[in-house]
This record gives structure tokens, sequence and C-alpha cells, in this order.
């Protein structure tokens, strides 16, 4: 059930996408067969194909597109990269502004200068502007500004360039001038190998980050590159490193939060820090009896250990009144009258809707992680159970299938609170904080029956584990617009 | 170290020959990559004088990287920090290798005249510049006449 809704991944090495096409187009040519042939993503709002290169098959893809808009336009290699570059790879657009007005778009990309260079004094002996040293003619360059300075200044200006981590932006020596020095210009100054290296990786760097299908996996020391046609706010999950981020920004993936808000929650998050770390306590007492209680798993329905009353973690409500009115604890209630309230009133309220969202936020990634400790526990107890001849392993699988679900399920969960925080109040508010409520009661549920699992019975685990998932899935669908 | 090379020797030479005026730039004795600045305050202006000591240093890849410049007398200048380190595009990214520490200093002098509040460096300086002009020349003169007077 969970695998089938999940978004599929290459892992077919032999699969050949030299044309740049869309899997879409790949798939519906080769897939035809296929009586039923129904869009993945009218059912997943999540689904997302792409695929994990190496570097040598990113150079393969990025060197397809230079061969190709170099042959079209009929430039050289070197040309065509400054223009992909500054065009974000996009051949047609990069053609079309060419047929209309080629100037234009040498100049606006720095190949050529936008004055006309003036002629130059062609003596047999001229001074480099540089190193101010007189040299024979054949030892000057320049650029298509014809601006001349000596190959060893070119070399050294290079070198300096590189060392600060510069390559496609490397501009003309001349005082003002913006043109770039291409590729080949720079190779061809370029005689130490480690400087070429560092330049070729360098620029290597540059043409993934400006490639629109193409991002870096920000996992740790990882060097795969991810391609995708849809540029889009998906997650996309290494199959090298295993690291799941969003496609588009390279951040943790946010749905149902878009990239501008989910960057602006967590800006917002670390200036507030201070402000919200008194709530960061492990501990609360118990509303009835106020016996110190500890939270050590992940779930938020609380259960006194001394007098046994069910409570809500989050506010401290009767946890009977969470089964149908969940939504007075996951919504925020903003005062209608704020408006005429003081500013020092208006400051209070801001900070109090703040940190509503900001405990629901952070309680849910702690209880991510202590779900994760809850499932090294339950490994435990489940060798203990096998051992004592309570059921097989196979037996026992469910719960951690169930466990992952519940990871899942919360993590969409934790990531709708910013969603809800920058939401404007009204009718499509109301749902989402409504949806967000049952999905939030339902994971609350799920958490309670794996953490107390004792029986292989799964059916009823299951049952749970599908109504999470459906609630999950139907927020997306309603809410996560990339 | 490394013999000097031809580019600073002319540069130097030039500097020594025809000085900019208002400025003097004298290389250190022991060390010809290291220059002693004075800039005059620019007439009409509230640095007006005041005489501002600076150092400038031309790093082992001069003149492919730009000159260190720092003012070494205090400044009241919404371009200059406390430490005297000064926000010019020529220094940082508009660096280019036919630039030459006369056009620097040109630059530094230039700066003086026309303080640029919208790219500050020194943010209370800056912020007093824009909101409350004539009390921010006071204090920049009130500055002048402490720490770049009869010293
Ligand atoms: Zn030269
Ligand atoms: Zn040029
Ligand atoms: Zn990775
Ligand atoms: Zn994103
Ligand atoms: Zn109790
Ligand atoms: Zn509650």
């Amino acid at each position: 059930m969970e695998e089938a809704m999940t978004s599929s991944q290459g892992g077919e090495s032999d699969m050949d996408y030299s044309d740049n096409e869309c899997y879409d187009e790949y798939y519906n040519i080769h897939d035809d067969s296929d009586i039923e042939q129904i869009d993945p993503r009218k059912i997943d709002p999540e689904y997302f194909e792409f695929r994990c290169l190496l570097e040598e098959e990113v150079d393969r893809l990025l060197n397809e597109t230079v061969e190709a808009l170099s042959s079209i336009l009929h430039i050289s290699p070197s040309l065509a990269k400054v223009l992909l570059y500054s065009h974000q790879w996009n051949v047609n657009e990069i053609t079309k502004k060419f047929r209309e007005n080629p100037t234009s778009v040498l100049v606006s990309s720095r190949i050529e200068p936008a004055t006309t260079p003036s002629s130059l004094l062609l003596t047999r002996y001229i001074i480099c502007p540089v190193c101010v040293t007189p040299q024979p003619l054949d030892k000057f360059y320049g650029l298509s500004c014809t601006h001349m300075f000596c190959k060893d200044c070119w070399t050294m200006h290079f070198e300096v360039q590189i060392n600060q981590g510069i390559s496609t932006g490397i501009a003309c020596m001349a005082r003002d001038c913006v043109v770039l020095a291409p590729e080949d210009f720079v190779l061809k100054h370029l005689q130490r190998p480690n400087m070429r290296e560092k330049y070729q990786q360098f620029c290597f760097q540059d043409y993934v980050k400006s490639h629109p299908e193409l991002r870096f996996c920000p996992g740790p020391n990882c060097s795969i590159v991810v391609h995708s046609c849809e540029m889009k706010a998906k997650r996309a999950t290494c199959t090298q490193c295993k690291t799941a981020f969003c496609f588009r920004c390279g951040c943790d993936y946010h749905a149902p939060t878009d990239c501008q808000v989910i960057k602006k929650w967590l800006t917002k998050c670390a200036d507030d820090s201070e402000t919200a770390n008194y709530i960061s306590a492990h501990t609360k007492d118990c509303p009835k009896c106020h016996i110190c209680i500890e939270k050590n798993g992940g779930c938020n329905h609380m259960q006194c250990y001394n007098c046994k009353h069910d409570f809500c973690w989050m506010c401290l409500g009767d946890w009977k009144s969470h089964g149908s009115e969940y939504y007075e604890c996951s919504r925020y209630r903003e005062n209608p009258n704020i408006a005429h309230e003081s500013v020092h009133a208006q400051a209070r309220e801001a900070l109090k809707k703040y940190l509503h969202y900001y405990e629901r936020w952070e309680n849910h990634s702690k209880s991510l992680k202590l779900e994760e400790q809850t499932l090294t526990n339950l490994k435990a107890r489940i060798n203990q159970k096998v051992m004592s001849g309570l059921g097989t392993w196979i037996d026992w699988q469910y719960l951690f299938t169930a466990a992952n679900l519940l990871a899942k399920c919360r993590y969409t969960l934790q990531y709708t609170y910013p969603y809800a925080y920058y939401m404007d109040a009204g009718p499509r508010k109301e749902l989402f904080e409504y949806q967000q409520a049952q999905l939030e009661a339902e994971i609350e549920n799920l958490s309670w029956k794996i953490e107390r699992a004792e029986t292989t019975d799964r059916g009823e685990l299951e049952n749970q584990m599908d109504i999470a998932e459906k609630r999950r899935t139907t927020l997306l669908k309603d809410f996560l617009d990339v | 170290m490394a013999a000097l090379p031809r580019r600073i020797i002319k540069e130097t030479q030039r500097l020594m020959q025809e000085p900019v005026p208002g400025i003097s730039a004298v290389p250190d004795d022991s060390n010809a990559r290291y220059f002693h600045v004075i800039v005059t305050g620019p007439e009409d202006s509230p640095f007006e004088g005041g005489l501002f000591k600076l150092e400038l240093f031309l790093p082992e890849d001069y003149p492919m990287s730009a000159p260190k410049v720092r003012f070494i007398t205090k400044i009241y200048h919404p371009n200059i920090d406390r430490l005297g380190r000064i926000c010019l595009d020529i220094l940082k990214d508009k660096w280019s290798p036919a630039l030459q520490i006369r056009t620097v200093l040109l630059s530094i002098q230039a700066l003086l005249s026309a303080p640029n509040p919208d790219d500050p460096l020194a943010n209370d300086v800056a912020e007093l510049w824009k909101v409350n002009e004539s009390e921010a020349i006071r204090n920049a003169k009130e500055w002048t006449r402490r720490y770049a007077m009869d010293n």
C-alpha cells in the first residue's frame, strides 16, 4: 500500500535521456501497451519522477545541450556554454532571441562588448597595461573587446580568480569591461593541471546550479546530481546517501508549505529562537493530579502514570474532547477585535500567535525524533516476543511499516504549521485547519497504537494506517500547490 | 622575498614624480609593498582641514588582486567603519588589474567629498546621515577636529 504511493525513482542506468526529453514522453512511448494509463499525479500529489546522476552522466547531458546549441547557431561550444549559463540552459529561448537580434543576445550575455572596440595600434612591441612590460605583439591576447594583455598576465589573472572560486564569471582585465572569458580562452592560458581541474570543477558547479532541471544532492559529501523535468517543489530522495529534499530549493522537504514560505518561517524561527526557548521543556504537570510528567515518546496523547488521566500534551486539555473537537487544539483563535487594541497588545497577540504555531511545529519535530527512539525500543520488544514464542519475525514486520508511515505523516503534519501561520483568515484557512486537525488526531491515534502494540493482530493497526495516510493525501491534494 | 614586480616599481616612481594633489603615498623603508598614505580632507566637505592617515598594502598577487587599504585616523563616515575599513566597489568586486594605486586613492578622496549612505559599512552613521544629515555632518566635523587635526 505505502510503497505503491511513494514516488518512483530511476534505477535503470541504461535509460537513455539523450534528447533531454521528459520521462513522461519516455514512458508514454514505451508504456502504450498499458490499457489504463492514469496520471499518477492525480492519485498521489507528491508523485515525482527524477533520476540520480553521477558526474559523468551530468557532463554528458550538459554537453549534448552545448553541442546542440553550438550547431544551431554555428558558434563554438565555449560560447554556447556562456549563452546557456546566462539563459538557464533554455536552448529554444536563446535560439529565438538570437534569430531576432544576435548582437543584443551576445552583448547581454557578455560575449561581446556593448560598444565597438577601437582599432588596435599595430606596432611590433606593445606595453602590457598590467605588468607594464614591453613585449612582442604575438605575446598578447584579448577577448572580443580587443583589450590586449600579455599571456602571463592572463594566466595570473585566471589563477587568482579561480582561487577565489570564480569560474564562469571571470571577466576581461580592462577597467569597466564586462566581457567574460569563455572556457576555451581560460583553458588556453592555464597550464598547471591542478588549476585546470579546479577551474573545470567550479564551472561544473556553476552549470549545475544554473540548470533548472538539475540539483546537487544536499547530503554531506554526496556528489549525486538529481535530474527532473518537473521543476517543482517535490521530494527527491538520493539513491546514494538517502537524503530527502525539496527539488526546487534543495532544503528539507516541506509540503504543503512552499519554498518561499518555509524560508521565511525558518528565518523567523531562527530570529525568534530566544523567545521560543522557554517552551522547549520536556516536562509538564498532569492537569489533574499535578504530578510531573516527562514526555519520552512521540505521541501527544498522554496518560498520567499516577492517576491514569488522559490528556493532550499540547494544550493540556482532556483527551476525550480531542476525538471530535481536535480542531480546537491545533487551530489558533485570533482575537477578532485586535485592530482596535493598542500597539502593545497587538505585539503581544502577534507573539502569542507565532508561539502557538511554533510550539506545534517544534513539538512534532521532537515527536519525530522521539518516535525514532520508539522504533529502536520496538525492535527490542519484538525480539523479546519472538524469543518467547510470540509470533515470528515476519508476523511483527507490520509494526515497522506502521512506524515508517507514522514518520511520514507526522513529517507532513509538522510542515502544515508554517503553512497555516502565513495563511490569511477565511474559509480556506478554516478548511485547512479542519483537515490539519483531522490528520493530527489520526496520527496521534496511530502513534498511541504503535507504542502499545502487544499482539500480532494487525487488522486494527492497518486500518488506522490507512485512515492516517488518506487524511494526509487529502490535505496535500487540496493544498499542495506545486 | 621575491623581487619587486616592474609594475609596482613603475607605479611607485610615478607616485613620487607626479603626486596626486592632496594625497601623499610613501613606501615604507623596509617593505616596498607597504605605503604610508595621508589624504587631506577635501574642500567643502565635513573633513576639510583634516589630515587622514591610511595604510595601503599591495598583496602578493597585486595587481590581479586589489590593494588593501585602511584608515588609521578615526573618521565619521557612512562608508568607513570603526576599524577604518572602506566600502568601495573598486576595492572589491569591481577591481580590475588595469586600475592603479593612484586610481584607488583618488576614489577614496572622492568618497570623502561624496559619502554614500545608501551603501553603508557603518550602519549607525549611515542611518543618521539619512535621517538627520545636518547632525551627521556636525559629528563628522567634530571628529575631524578631534582626531585629524594638529597631531
Ligand atoms: Zn602583462
Ligand atoms: Zn575587455
Ligand atoms: Zn546524496
Ligand atoms: Zn522547496
Ligand atoms: Zn495525573
Ligand atoms: Zn490539545
